[in-house]
């Protein structure tokens, strides 16, 4: 019996070229926080810039600033989740800065919360009054809101984000989900 | 409507989350599989592809290239420098019992002194201008002094249009040879001094018995043979080291030249002044006046000839010497392990001034460019800032 002949039973070239070509595992890991965070980026940076075609391009271009940082991404340093959202708010932040669109965040455009068909007129008032409340907050009570209802992230996490200590989100979100409320309860 | 409790505020949030369209979802998606490619610049300018180019650089990625970079302009340079310093004026002998190397130092700076040359210097014929005669009186003596066209011509004391110039020159020379040579080279030289009419005004020879022999030579060569008879030199041994190095003395020249001028034309006026003398005190007070004009230009005289010795004359110290670390290692002056030890620090000496010199240009440069970082950092946070106000 021939060893050799049997050992190269079954090697083909298409395994030999993945391994070569093996993704670097921040690759990996990237793929798996893009795959993760995209829908939530977009509706935090979304709900920053106030306008579809602008989310969308913010988006994009925090994305693909987080693609050309990845390796430099130190993870004894906070989460990865963090990090994206920290270079998402500064590229929505860039936007607001060139275009001068401080003055706009008041205002909520229709097209970016449109109301599903089967919704009950209650569902739809509830969400009207929601959604004048938090137009009426501050964009940086909004931010707060955003961070923790849209992008879905822990205290901690909002924290890193805005270069606050844990405790010091915490008592600033408290205060802006009260002052929604407090809105939302007046209105009703 | 009930009042907003936690969860149902939660869930009137999570109804007015914005949700990126299926279109551009999928076109995120294809990029980010693609590794997010970047887009084709074509109406950007230049200088923001370059921007986009240096953005995309990984420091850590960069430090390397960067470094080698540095390094081997470091060496190139280096490379230059050096090769510079061996084709400058020297040559290269099979032998090779010597290392070369530059250095030296003019024995005589020069100036503006008429005077500045103590050691005796004969006369030589080709030196124009060292007139013998008294003052006669002759006006077109005084207008072709010492070889210069005065008469008529606009001279002031800088002598910005003088007809040419009055250039003093100097060198030194440094030769390398083996001990039992140097009596011979020292021959040579005196035949090379005596082809180009030179003068030798100092020479000393030691025989080096004690394996170590030298010669010094003090000499005057005529400037327009300068050239030649250096090279001359060049070729008799080694060249350690040569230096030369000029003053342009023509502003003395030519205000020695007007002061002897107006010296003979005053001459003159007193000689028809005392032609003119009704009395014997009228003629000895004018005889008197003209002695001590003609001691004047006399003096002049006697300065713009040393002037112009000095134009026409060059010094040129010349020494030889042996080279006794490389009898004491080869005996036939063959390169050894002194020579490349010397010549390793040589040329880890140039490699550390070019770096140096390289470090001097950069660090402005850097610290500039750092500050106007650090600058743009902070107008952009500012700007962050402000942009939820």
């Amino acid at each position: 019996m021939d060893s050799r002949a049997a050992r190269s039973t079954g090697v083909n070239e298409t395994l030999l070229a993945p391994a070569a070509q093996a993704p670097a595992a921040a690759d990996i890991a990237f793929d798996r926080l893009y795959r993760s965070s995209r829908d939530e980026v977009y509706a935090y940076v979304a709900s920053m810039v106030r306008d579809r075609a602008a989310a969308e391009e913010v988006t994009a271009t925090a994305f693909e600033r987080a693609y050309r940082k990845r390796s430099r991404f130190d993870p004894g340093r906070g989460e990865p989740r963090a990090w994206l959202f920290g270079i998402a708010r500064n590229a929505a932040l860039d936007e607001l800065r060139r275009r001068g669109r401080q003055a706009e965040l008041a205002a909520e455009p229709a097209d970016l919360t449109a109301a599903p068909a089967h919704e009950s007129a209650e569902a739809s008032e509830r969400r009207l009054t929601v959604s004048r409340a938090l137009a009426a907050l501050q964009p940086r009570e909004r931010e707060l809101i955003a961070l923790k209802y849209f992008a879905g992230l822990a205290n901690a996490e909002i924290a890193q984000v805005l270069g606050l200590s844990e405790s010091n989100a915490g008592t600033r979100l408290h205060r802006a989900v009260t002052k929604l409320r407090e809105a939302c309860d007046g209105a009703v | 409507m009930e009042p907003f409790e936690d969860d149902r505020l939660a869930a009137a949030l999570e109804s007015l989350r914005p949700t990126p369209g299926p279109a551009f979802a999928a076109a995120l998606d294809e990029r980010a599989a693609a590794g997010f490619p970047r887009a084709a610049a074509a109406g950007a300018s230049p200088w923001r592809r370059l921007a986009a180019w240096l953005g995309s650089i990984e420091p850590r990625r960069a430090l390397i290239p960067a470094g080698a970079t540095a390094l081997a302009a470091v060496a190139a340079i280096t490379v230059v420098v050096a090769v510079g310093e061996r084709g400058g004026g020297t040559r290269s002998d099979s032998g090779g019992g010597s290392l070369l190397s530059l250095t030296g130092e003019s024995p005589d700076g020069g100036g503006d002194d008429g005077a500045k040359f103590s050691a005796p210097v004969p006369s030589i014929p080709s030196l124009a201008g060292a007139p013998s005669q008294e003052a006669s009186g002759s006006a077109a003596g005084a207008g072709a002094v010492a070889g210069h066209d005065l008469g008529g011509r606009e001279t002031g004391p800088y002598a910005s249009r003088a007809p040419h110039r009055n250039v003093e020159r100097s060198a030194a020379m440094t030769l390398g040879a083996d001990a039992d040579e140097v009596a011979d080279d020292a021959a040579k030289v005196f035949d090379a001094v005596h082809a180009y009419d030179g003068i030798v005004l100092r020479s000393s020879v030691d025989g080096g018995d004690g394996g170590e022999a030298s010669a010094d030579f003090d000499l005057l060569i005529p400037s327009a043979k300068l050239g030649d008879a250096l090279a001359a030199f060049s070729g008799i041994a080694e060249v350690r080291a040569r230096h030369e190095a000029s003053d342009d003395i023509t502003a003395p020249t030519v205000r020695v030249g007007e002061r002897l001028r107006d010296a003979r034309a005053t001459i003159d006026g007193l000689l028809v002044q005392l032609a003119g003398a009704d009395s014997d005190a009228e003629r000895g007070e004018v005889e008197a006046e003209l002695r001590s004009e003609r001691r004047r230009a006399a003096g002049l005289r006697s300065g713009l000839a040393k002037l112009d010795r000095r134009a026409n004359l060059s010094r040129v110290s010349l020494r030889i010497e042996s080279d006794s670390a490389s009898d004491s290692s080869g005996g036939s002056g063959g390169w050894g392990a002194d020579d490349a030890l010397g010549d390793a620090g040589h040329i880890l000496g140039i490699a550390a001034g070019v770096a140096l010199v390289g470090l001097a240009i950069l660090a402005p440069v850097a610290l500039l460019g750092l500050l106007a970082w650090l600058a743009s950092r902070a107008w952009i946070r500012r700007g962050r800032r402000r942009a939820l106000d």
